[in-house]
C-alpha cells in the first residue's frame, strides 16, 4: 500500500434527490470495484468524506450520501456537469464471487441501504448464481425510503419487505410499520446455504445479529459493514482502527466472526 | 558492526563540525528539545530529551497538497542534510520504527524527503535515565550511522551503517576493540514484566489508571512513534478558493478521534481510549506488522500530568 493523498478529478454525469436529505451522485469513474467498498469524496477547501460506492456497473460509479456534516452538505450543492475529486475505491467489500450458490439476505437500515444497493445490484446482474433473496429494509418514515424508482425490479425478482418505524400525521402511505427487525424476526428464513448482509445504525444491526443468531445463523453467514470515522483510507491515519482491525484496509465488510471480539470485549 | 573507534572527548567538537553546517542535538531550552547547535558545548546530555525528533521528520503538521481554482499540486522539498547528535536508544528505534511504517510500508513521500538526508548518531545509556525507563523490556536492535559510548575522556564509536563507517575511516580513527551485545543494552531498563498483555483486556486495574487519565494527550503528542492524523483543508480568506490540504498529528485520547456522523463517539468512555493507545502500542502494532510499537522511552509517564504508570500498573495485574 503507497501513502496516496492526491486525489483525482472526476465529473458528476448525473444527481438525483432520493429523499429530503439523502441524494444521490453517479460519477464519470469506470473502476473494478466490489460492492461494499468506498471512495473518498472532496471538494477541496472543504474537506474529504468516505462515501460507500451505492451501484454496480462498469459505465459508472454512484454514491447516495446523507446531508449530516460540512462536506456531505456541500457535495449536495454540487450540480450535473461540474467535478469532484476522488480517491479510491478503497476497502474490502463482498466478495461475491466467493458466495455463488447461496442464498442472501439483505438487513438495511436507513442510509445503511446505500453500501448495500452495490450489492443488490450485482445480484440483479447475475441472478442466476445465488438462490433465494430477501431483502429487509427500515426507513424512519415513509418520506425517508430510499431507492423508491428500484423497488419495482427488486419486487420482480427478490422477497421484498419493507417498513418504517413511525408514521407522521396527514401522511398516505399503506406499507408496514414498524422496526425492520420486527419483520425479520417474524418472517421465516432458511440458514442453511445463506448468508446475511447488514448495514444500518448500531442498534438495528445488533439486534438483526441477535434475531440472525437465533435462526440458526453462524457468526460466519453475517457480514456487516462498518462506519468509522477515517482519513487516510489506507491504514496509516488509524482513525478506524476498532481492536485492532483497520476498517479501512480489513473492512468496512467483516464476517461477523471476524469483529465478535471487539463487541465481546475481548482485545 | 561491532567494531569500536576510539575519539578523543576534546576532538568531539572538530569531529562534528567538520561533517557538515546542520548538527542538532538535545539543547535545555524551556524544555530539553533537538535544535540546531554550534558547539556540542551547547548540547544537554543528562537527562532523556523532553521532545522527540519525531517533529523532524513526521511533521506535527505537513502540507500534502496546495489547490487553486479546482487544480491541485504538491510540493515536497527535500530537507538538506542533517546529523542528529544525541539519540538514545529508544529514539533511534522509535525512528526506525517510523522508517518502517511511513517508508518501508507506504512509501510516503512527505516523510521520506524529511527523513533521507539525515545521519542518526546515537549516545549510549549505561543505565536508566530516569526510573520511568524500560526500553529493556521492549526488544530494541542496532539502528544507529554511529553510535557514542561516552568514557568521559575519549569516546567509543560504533559504525552502524556504511556511512557512518565511512565517516569512521575517513577521520582516520583508531580502533579501540569490538562492542559486546552485553554493553548495548542500558542497565535497570527491564521494568515491563508482562510482555503479552492480549488476554488482560478486561482487568479491572485499567480502570484505576483511567480514573488518573486527564485526557489531555500530552501522551500521543510526546510519544516518538506514535503516527495517526488527522487530514483537513484550510483556504486562503482572500478567495475562499485556494488553500491547502494537510495532515496533522492527532490523538486517540480525545473523543474527536472517532466521532462520526450523528456526533456518535467509538470510544465514548476514558477507559477504552486509555486502553486502546496501550494496545495499539503493544499489541495491534505487533498483531500486524509483528514489532512492538512501543519502544519504552518512558516519556507517556514522565510527562503525564497525573504521572499514570501504565507500566507498574500492567505488572500488577493477574
Amino acid at each position: 500500500m503507497k501513502a496516496d493523498y492526491l486525489p483525482q478529478s472526476v465529473k458528476v454525469l448525473q444527481k438525483r434527490d432520493e429523499s429530503a436529505d439523502t441524494f444521490t451522485l453517479r460519477l464519470g469513474m469506470k473502476v473494478d470495484h466490489d460492492p461494499g467498498q468506498f471512495i473518498q469524496v472532496s471538494i477541496p477547501g472543504i474537506g474529504e468524506a468516505p462515501i460507500s460506492i451505492s451501484s454496480y456497473s462498469k459505465d459508472y460509479l454512484e454514491i447516495s450520501i446523507r446531508k449530516v456534516g460540512n462536506v456531505t452538505n456541500a457535495l449536495h450543492g454540487v450540480k450535473k456537469g461540474s467535478s469532484l475529486f476522488v480517491r479510491g475505491p478503497y476497502g474490502r467489500g463482498y466478495q461475491m464471487s466467493k458466495l455463488k450458490g447461496k442464498g442472501i439476505v439483505f438487513i438495511g437500515g436507513g442510509c445503511g441501504v446505500a453500501p448495500l444497493k452495490g450489492a443488490i445490484e450485482y445480484v440483479e446482474k447475475n441472478r442466476k448464481d445465488f438462490k433465494e433473496i430477501d431483502l429487509f429494509l427500515g426507513f424512519r418514515s415513509p418520506g425517508d425510503i430510499l431507492f423508491t424508482s428500484r423497488h419495482k425490479d427488486w419486487e420482480n425478482h427478490f422477497n421484498v419487505h419493507m417498513s418504517v418505524d413511525q408514521i407522521p400525521s396527514k401522511t398516505c402511505y399503506s406499507g408496514n410499520v414498524g422496526f425492520i427487525t420486527d419483520t425479520l424476526n417474524k418472517t421465516p428464513i432458511q440458514a442453511k446455504g445463506t448468508v446475511a448482509f447488514i448495514c444500518g445504525p448500531p442498534i438495528m444491526m445488533t439486534k438483526s445479529i441477535q434475531l440472525l443468531a437465533a435462526k440458526g445463523f453462524k457468526d460466519t453467514q453475517i457480514y456487516v459493514s462498518e462506519e468509522k470515522l477515517m482519513y487516510c483510507a489506507f491504514g496509516l491515519c488509524c482513525h478506524c482502527m476498532d481492536k485492532g482491525n483497520l476498517t479501512c484496509l480489513d473492512g468496512p465488510v467483516f464476517r461477523y466472526d471476524e469483529i465478535v471480539r471487539s463487541r465481546d470485549g475481548k482485545a | 558492526m561491532d567494531a569500536l573507534y576510539r575519539l578523543e572527548a576534546d576532538k568531539l567538537d572538530i569531529f562534528l563540525q567538520s561533517l557538515g553546517p546542520d548538527i542538532y542535538a538535545p539543547v535545555k531550552t524551556d524544555a530539553i528539545r533537538f535544535q540546531k547547535i554550534s558547539s556540542v558545548k551547547e548540547a544537554d546530555l543528562t537527562a532523556l530529551a523532553d521532545v522527540p525528533v519525531k517533529d523532524f521528520f513526521f511533521r506535527q503538521r505537513e502540507q500534502l497538497f496546495k489547490f487553486t481554482k479546482g487544480k491541485i499540486a504538491t510540493e515536497i522539498k527535500d530537507a538538506p542534510f542533517r546529523i542528529f547528535f544525541g539519540l538514545r536508544r529508544c529514539d533511534l528505534n522509535a525512528v526506525k520504527h517510523q522508517d518502517f511504517i511511513f517508508i518501508e510500508k507506504y512509501k510516503d513521500p512527505y516523510y521520506t524527503a524529511q527523513r533521507k538526508n539525515t545521519l542518526l548518531f546515537g549516545y549510549h545509556c549505561d543505565e536508566a535515565l530516569n526510573k520511568y525507563c524500560f526500553c529493556g523490556s521492549m526488544g530494541l536492535e542496532e539502528y544507529h550511522d554511529i553510535m557514542f559510548f561516552d568514557k568521559k575522556k575519549y569516546f567509543l564509536l560504533n559504525p552502524g551503517s556504511k556511512v557512518g563507517q565511512k565517516i569512521v575511516s575517513e577521520a582516520k580513527l583508531k580502533r579501540a576493540g569490538t562492542l559486546k551485545k552485553k554493553d548495548t543494552i542500558p542497565k535497570g531498563t527491564d521494568r515491563l514484566e508482562k510482555k503479552d498483555i492480549s488476554k488482560l483486556f478486561e482487568n479491572s486495574l485499567w480502570e484505576k489508571g483511567a480514573d488518573e487519565c486527564l485526557s489531555c494527550s500530552a501522551c500521543t503528542s510526546l510519544c516518538p512513534t506514535c503516527y495517526c492524523h488527522e487530514v483537513k483543508d484550510d483556504v486562503k480568506l482572500s478567495d475562499l478558493k485556494s488553500g491547502e490540504r494537510t495532515r496533522e498529528w492527532s490523538s486517540c485520547q480525545l473523543k474527536s478521534f472517532t466521532r462520526v456522523a450523528g456526533e456518535h463517539v467509538f470510544r465514548e468512555k476514558r477507559v477504552d481510549r486509555f486502553k486502546h493507545r496501550i494496545y495499539h502500542q503493544l499489541v495491534y502494532f505487533k498483531e500486524r506488522y509483528g514489532v512492538n510499537m512501543c519502544v519504552g522511552c518512558g516519556r507517556c509517564i514522565t510527562h503525564c500530568p497525573t504521572t499514570i504508570d501504565f507500566v507498574s500498573l500492567i505488572n500488577k495485574m493477574k
